[in-house]
């Protein structure tokens, strides 16, 4: 069976079901067998999570509008560099 | 270290992919795109209207700082400008111009000097000398963020630990996990091999549960 080290190496693409058959049931009976590795997936999963999450916040989405010295310079830059 | 942008200026539709916008955005954007080819003045600024936004909140996700955010809205629009003739509409109009941005941002972040950067190691994994997983105590785990913390607070917590990690990983998470690239594109952008890739992301994420552990116990 794995150790918790050897099925660390493979843990991404284990849960990106991205194995080939063998080393995916390899990594199927090593979490059936050991709750750390339950444990960390549950914690890295609702880091996942939490990190997509994060970048929904109102002062960081999109915003309605971008400054309008922003878009001023941009127009200008543009009429600068005669594009 | 972050490696060139494998597209300075014009990232390929294979390189970005497609980002699921509507009809009614994809004809909007055909629109927009005709009168920019035409050389409508007026349509420069409704660009920069319509996408400045999302350009925006790209730089800011990507840079530090919101000066060099600001420039770096400034030089993604100044490419899109100089280059709008050779946009081949394999890809959307706004995804295009995400791919530009994000270009942008790693040209800036690659030239700027390389930040003081905490290394993640003692974030990792730790094993015992069978292989049997230990974990290790974290430093803040009984330090306390002992009252709820709300949403906003939440989010604020996740971003900053973000900004913290050296680039490397920084930028391959932020890639992945937020910007939604699949692997093949994130190795793409960053001009590194696949595997590069899923082993700075496990780390990356795997440094990101450590030092969230002390609110991902009030989370779950």
């Amino acid at each position: 069976m794995l150790t918790c080290k050897e099925f660390d190496e493979f843990m991404i693409d284990y849960l990106e079901d991205g194995l080939p058959v063998w080393q995916k049931f390899m990594c199927w009976l090593h979490v059936k067998a050991c709750r750390e590795c339950v444990y960390f997936i549950q914690q890295y999963r609702r880091t996942i999570a939490l990190g997509q999450d994060a970048f929904e916040s109102p002062d960081v989405a999109v915003p309605d509008s971008v400054p309008e010295d922003l878009v001023a310079a941009a127009i200008a830059h543009r009429k600068g560099n005669n594009i | 270290m972050v490696m060139a942008p494998s597209a300075v200026n014009h990232p390929s539709a294979s390189e970005f992919a497609e980002d699921g916008d509507g009809q009614r955005t994809n004809n909007e954007e055909d629109q927009l795109l005709e009168c920019l080819r035409a050389g409508d003045e007026s349509c420069y600024e409704k660009l920069v209207r319509k996408l400045g936004p999302r350009v925006l909140a790209t730089a800011r996700r990507y840079l530090r700082s919101e000066a060099d955010a600001a420039d770096c809205f400034q030089d993604t629009f100044l490419v899109v400008f100089e280059s709008i003739n050779k946009f081949e509409q394999r890809s959307s109009l706004s995804t295009w111009i995400r791919g530009i941005t994000i270009n942008q941002c790693l040209m800036r972040i690659r030239k700027q000097a390389r930040r003081q950067e905490q290394s993640i190691e003692h974030m990792l994994p730790i094993f015992d000398e069978h292989g049997d997983r230990i974990e290790a105590a974290s430093p803040r785990q009984s330090a306390a963020i002992s009252k709820l913390i709300d949403t906003e607070q939440m989010r604020s917590i996740v971003r900053q630990n973000i900004n913290t990690m050296p680039d490397d990983h920084r930028l391959v998470l932020l890639l992945r996990d937020i910007d939604g690239y699949t692997t093949k594109e994130t190795a793409a952008i960053l001009g590194i091999k696949i595997n590069a890739v899923k082993t700075r992301l496990h780390r990356a994420r795997s440094a990101l549960r450590y030092l969230l552990e002390p609110v991902l116990e009030q989370t779950s």
